[in-house]
């Protein structure tokens, strides 16, 4: 056992502060300019621009302890607007499943970010039960194309994608994991109807979309018919990890910190309250032992090992602690976490609130907590339900 | 022992349970919500008529001669109900207030048109250093001949923008967290320098600037000991609120549970979330006994009634967070959207959790 880091490990973070310090948006910078200007200059360094992704593809091939210092060091830095659906989600599964041709077709435009893809998985009735999904698609006769129709739900930013990867039931007369098909969808056309979805906090990112006989080459198919749900799947547990955001949360802590010393109470602040002070230090021990279960399943994941049952944690215990951040932010806020949509009295109470409320989805979605749990007794503790 | 209502009570259930039925669908609800007054002027005037408004007063000074009973029977039936026009802010908080008011010649003047509905009072009793307690003032009423003039800020106050007068708390004498020296004035809600804004459970509160403001000394309703009745009332009142949130909450997941089916089951049928809705079920069963406790405890003026009060609202904090948070939980992405009721009932008991108190605040008072 090891903690500290080599001498490589600590030049390789001077490098990567050195190129966050070098890339930060210039006062008056133009956004949109800024942003493809760092995404160009962190390919430049060897793979910056995707660093998940495997040397044969262009990506860095860090080691464990690299995508650890990358993340520490990014969380603080503020990296420009990037969507996980094409670079994180639909990449890894183009280059395990997709042909030659889909690979030289859409990954460019993936890591260049300059396609948006959104995610057609959960349906009204396809929740936690993601393999109950029934949105069909009906092979035409010649073989040339699917005839796509129904309804995705909760589908984030479908309303700014140009296209989505999405699970399709081409059989249903088996078991219902079999017969769901990969395909690849234009969004910008005729038969696809994005209608938005507000939530608890006011926010529109998720949308319901409507298919209606959209016609799908079947070149836009990934791998087999009927294996869809299969290189899914991996995939789900991949993006489980990442929804864990251990290092996101120990920034958020020391924020709550400081925002709670800002609030006065007499001569001392809410941070030296010993209710509130207990709260925050629970939060403080758990994220301690989280950060190590994280680390630990970045090393068993480096000796090539399966994952370990650390991986199945982080996305539990990592949503909960989120939760709970947001919920003392709230509670910091006071009286002023009620105001809605304008500043009123601590800086911080307004975008409480909000953080709090969409939070709550946090535990819903990517496997909601219960199907977590579920997902450990049984594959984990080997524990069969009655 | 006997916790049946008598038959006035239950007829003002009916009433209540009937009017919120009527007129509170979601549909409706959120029209007044966006509306630019934020409640309607007709619920309002039927809620006079009705004499709703005139509940708590003495029947010499022509209302009803209700007790915090009856308040708590109004409360429980609106937070099922989500209403947003302000009877909290004018009836329980201002019109409680002036009831108890040693100032006569104000409430002869005043309590006629709140029963009717015309005067519409609200208390500004909150201070950006003070957060949830009341002795913090730093607001200064200066005596000045047979006037006081006030300076210093306001904050949250509910429904200001609506109301005709705004009782302050201000202090003539004393340090920042003295309980003497605090003074209760009622101003006239013209010309006052004020913000007004939505909060996020669909309600309406409004920041408060005093610059150099004369009030006539006949204008002083009271004293510190009158705003900590105002907030046991407020605590009763709000307790009762959020059953009635936490009651629609528990059993539209009930509900809901048992129409959603995933894994080809009921999500009912899964043992580990019957057993959360049993743990909310309990929650809410715990709350409604200690809010009748304490209600009743503060109509016999028990002298446990005021810390029986912080227990509540401690309870009522803790399973509100508990039993929103489940609902939304177990809806799933449903109980996220801002179209089902679920998020509505939840926002409600997030406000109610901090107002007058939050669940920390309230189990520190009950512990001193």
């Amino acid at each position: 056992m090891e903690i500290e880091l080599s001498p490589d490990d600590l030049e390789f973070r001077q490098e990567v502060r050195d190129f966050l310090k070098d890339n930060t948006a210039k006062p008056g910078a133009d956004y949109s300019q800024w942003r493809m200007d760092f995404f160009k200059n962190a390919a430049a360094k060897g793979g910056w621009d995707v660093p998940k992704w495997p040397v044969e593809f262009g990506g860095p091939g860090w080691s464990p302890t690299q995508h650890y210092i990358w993340e520490q060091e990014t969380v603080t830095a503020s990296l420009p607007w990037d969507m996980p659906f094409g670079i994180g989600m639909l990449a890894p599964i183009l280059m395990n499943y997709g042909s030659k041709e889909q690979i030289d077709r859409f990954l460019p435009d993936i890591r260049e970010r300059s396609v948006n893809w959104c995610q057609g998985y959960s349906e009204p009735g396809a929740g936690s039960d993601l393999a109950s999904l029934k949105t069909k698609a009906v092979l035409s006769e010649d073989g040339t194309h699917y005839s796509v129709t129904g309804t995705k739900v909760w589908t984030t930013m479908a309303h700014m994608a140009d296209w989505m990867f999405c699970l399709t039931r081409t059989d249903d007369t088996g078991i219902k994991q079999e017969g769901i098909t990969f395909l690849l969808i234009p969004m910008k056309q005729d038969g696809i109807e994005v209608t938005p979805i507000i939530t608890l906090g006011g926010a529109h990112s998720v949308n319901m979309v409507h298919i209606t006989d959209v016609k799908v080459p079947v070149e836009n198919r990934i791998g087999e018919e009927g294996k869809g749900w299969t290189y899914a799947k991996g995939l789900l547990q991949h993006e489980r990890t990442g929804l864990a955001g251990i290092s996101r949360s120990i920034v958020a802590l020391e924020n709550l910190k400081r925002q709670a010393q800002s609030v006065i109470r007499g001569n001392a602040t809410l941070m030296d309250d010993p209710a509130f002070k207990s709260k925050v230090a629970e939060l403080e021990v758990d994220l301690l032992a989280v950060e190590f279960t994280e680390l630990r399943s970045l090393a068993s994941a480096a000796s090539g090992d399966d994952p370990g049952p650390e991986s199945s944690i982080l996305k539990l215990k990592g949503t909960e602690i989120q939760q709970r951040i947001q919920q003392l932010t709230v509670e910091a806020g006071g009286i002023y976490s009620a105001a809605w949509g304008v500043p009123v009295g601590h800086k911080f109470a307004r975008s409480g609130m909000a953080g709090y409320l969409g939070g709550r989805a946090n535990t819903i979605y990517g496997g909601a907590s219960e199907v977590q749990k579920d997902v450990i007794a049984k594959n984990v503790l080997g524990l069969k339900r009655s | 022992m006997n916790f049946d209502l008598t038959e006035e009570q239950q007829l003002l259930q009916q009433t209540v349970e009937r009017f919120v039925t009527e007129n509170y669908d979601l549909a409706t609800r959120r029209k007044l919500v966006d509306s630019p007054q934020g409640y309607s002027d007709d619920n309002w005037s039927q809620m006079a008529e009705l004499g709703w408004l005139a509940l708590p007063f003495d029947e010499a000074d022509g209302g009803f001669g209700g007790n915090q009973i009856d308040s708590m029977i109004v409360m429980e039936q609106f937070g099922r109900g989500l209403v947003v026009e302000p009877y909290f802010a004018n009836i329980i908080l201002g019109g409680g207030m002036l009831k108890r008011s040693s100032n006569q010649a104000l409430k002869t003047a005043l309590l006629p048109g709140v029963m009717s509905g015309e005067v519409r009072l609200t208390l500004a009793h909150a201070e950006e250093q003070s957060r949830f307690d009341l002795d913090d003032v730093v607001t200064t009423a200066q005596e000045d001949g047979d006037h006081y003039v006030l300076n210093g800020k306001k904050s949250m106050i509910p429904n200001a923008a609506t109301a005709t007068h705004i009782i302050v708390s201000a202090r003539t004498s004393g340090g920042q967290q003295d309980k003497s020296g605090i003074t209760l004035l009622l101003i006239d809600n013209d010309d006052l320098e004020t913000s007004h804004f939505p909060t996020v459970d669909g309600g309406r509160a409004s920041e408060l600037t005093l610059k150099n403001l004369r009030v006539p000394a006949e204008r002083m309703i009271g004293d510190y000991d009158l705003l900590a009745i105002a907030a046991h009332d407020a605590v009763l009142a709000l307790s009762a609120e959020a059953l009635g949130c936490m009651e629609v909450l528990y059993k539209s997941t009930v509900d809901y549970t048992q129409e959603r089916v995933q894994f080809d089951h009921p999500l009912s049928d899964f043992q580990v979330l019957q057993h959360r809705m049993v743990d909310m079920f309990v929650e809410y069963e715990q709350c409604k006994s200690l809010l009748y406790r304490a209600t009743l405890e503060a109509v016999q003026d028990a002298p446990t009634a005021m810390r029986t009060s912080h227990a509540l609202k401690h309870l009522v904090g803790k399973s509100a967070t508990f039993i929103g948070e489940n609902a939304v939980q177990l809806h799933g992405g449903m109980g996220m959207t801002e179209e089902l009721a679920i998020g509505h009932y939840f926002k409600r008991l997030l406000v109610i959790e901090s107002q007058f108190g939050n669940t920390d605040y309230h189990l520190a008072q009950f512990a001193a």
